[in-house]
């Protein structure tokens, strides 16, 4: 009876040494190696640098076009499900942008109805009269140009980047917004040029004006969606 | 058989007399007068006609060995009975099923640990990580002199950006 009670303890203290072991291996680093099939390594690699822990390291293979990820394991979860969103052929994502003119005017506030949707969030900029200046719906693939033209003269020309899981946004490289002018409409005038991040779905009001002073300012409300 | 005078008259001590035995069998005044006598009577008296018990002495003994057996079986079992109940069976047993459990556990926590985390050519199932992170709305802007201004808003709310630049023309 003895000799069973010291091995029921053994095995007991054998089991406990074993369950402190996961502890251990939550705080333990992991190395995983991805290939991408798709898209560019270095490309990936910044999409997951908001995921890693600061303990985490990475390093690109740009011959394998793989990349080595060195993170706790919960942290490669995530990075895992963020890199397989992210290594998918080209995605189609369709954009809206609808161009506004925006000024601080004295008297009764102009707010045709077409922008009464938008109306009470410009109003936040100091803008109370407000015209629409046409409104543009584009699809385009990951890593394609878009271009196009408003009746009212102004041109915006872009191309889309990559999808990044991580924040669920689309990257839109070089969107320059230009306005054609001139006595025959084609003198092209750039406007801005800018790169922006747009999460899907998300209604984004991006103005531009001289100065915060200013009494004028050009809107662009925008949504990305897939 | 003989009667109670008969038996007195001719009993004495150590006879072995059937009729006499006999006798003592059956009469318990003539027994209690012949034990005072002769003590040994009555053992005498219990082989009756025939001191051979039915069967043979070897039939006998069988008998009697068989029935030890089967009391002493019986008491060995009724002990492994009482033993499984006993408090070191318990603790044993107790014992035996923590183990089973934290082996289940430490199996439980090993897999929920030491999951092989998907390579990205197999994992497309899960196609968004739960933790979303926030970029800024312009990345760039082809401007030196600009300045930005992104107001703070919840996560899926309207995003208004702010882009105020001096080199931008006055008829926007």
């Amino acid at each position: 009876m003895k000799q069973f009670l010291i091995s029921t303890l053994l095995v007991l203290m054998t089991c406990g040494a074993a369950l402190a072991e996961p502890t251990a291996d939550g705080k333990a680093l992991t190395v995983r190696t991805y290939q991408f099939k798709y898209k560019d390594a270095d490309k990936a690699a910044a999409a997951i640098k908001a995921l890693m822990s600061a303990e985490g390291s990475l390093s690109i293979q740009p011959s394998a076009n793989s990349l080595v990820v060195t993170d706790h394991p919960d942290n490669l979860k995530q990075i895992a499900a963020a890199l397989a969103a992210f290594d998918a052929p080209a995605q189609a994502f369709k954009l809206t942008v609808r161009l506004i003119s925006a000024a601080k005017m004295e008297g009764t506030p102009r707010v045709p109805t077409e922008l009464q949707d938008v109306a009470p969030k410009l109003a936040m900029l100091r803008y109370n009269s407000f015209e629409d200046l046409g409104t543009i719906e584009v699809e385009s693939h990951e890593g394609e140009p878009g271009l196009v033209d408003m009746p009212t003269g102004y041109r915006a020309d872009f191309r889309v980047g990559e999808y990044d899981p991580s924040s669920d946004s689309v990257k839109v490289n070089d969107f320059r917004l230009s306005k054609l002018q001139g006595a025959h409409k084609d003198e092209l005038t750039q406007l801005l040029k800018t790169s922006l991040n747009l999460k899907l779905g998300q209604t984004v009001i991006l103005g531009a004006s001289k100065a915060s002073g200013s009494q004028r300012a050009l809107m662009l409300v925008i949504v990305a969606k897939r | 058989m003989i009667s109670c005078v008969t038996f007195r008259n001719a009993f004495a001590p150590g006879t072995e007399s059937a009729e006499v035995l006999q006798h003592v069998r059956v009469c318990d005044a003539c027994l209690d007068h012949a034990a005072g006598i002769d003590p040994d009577i009555m053992f005498r008296a219990l082989g009756g006609e025939n001191l051979v018990p039915p069967g043979g002495v070897d039939a006998f003994v069988d008998d009697v060995m068989r029935e030890v057996r089967l009391r002493s079986t019986e008491q060995t079992l009724a002990g492994r009975r009482g033993m499984l109940l006993s408090w070191p069976r318990r603790i044993a047993v107790a014992a035996t099923l923590a183990a089973g459990l934290s082996g289940a556990l430490m199996v439980w926590q090993h897999d929920k640990n030491g999951v092989a985390v998907p390579s990205a050519m197999t994992a497309r199932s899960a196609a968004i990580p739960t933790r979303l992170t926030t970029k800024p709305v312009i990345e760039s802007y082809d401007s030196a002199n600009a300045t930005i201004v992104e107001v703070p808003s919840e996560a899926n709310d309207t995003k208004i950006v702010m882009i105020f630049d001096e080199s931008l023309p006055a008829d926007l």
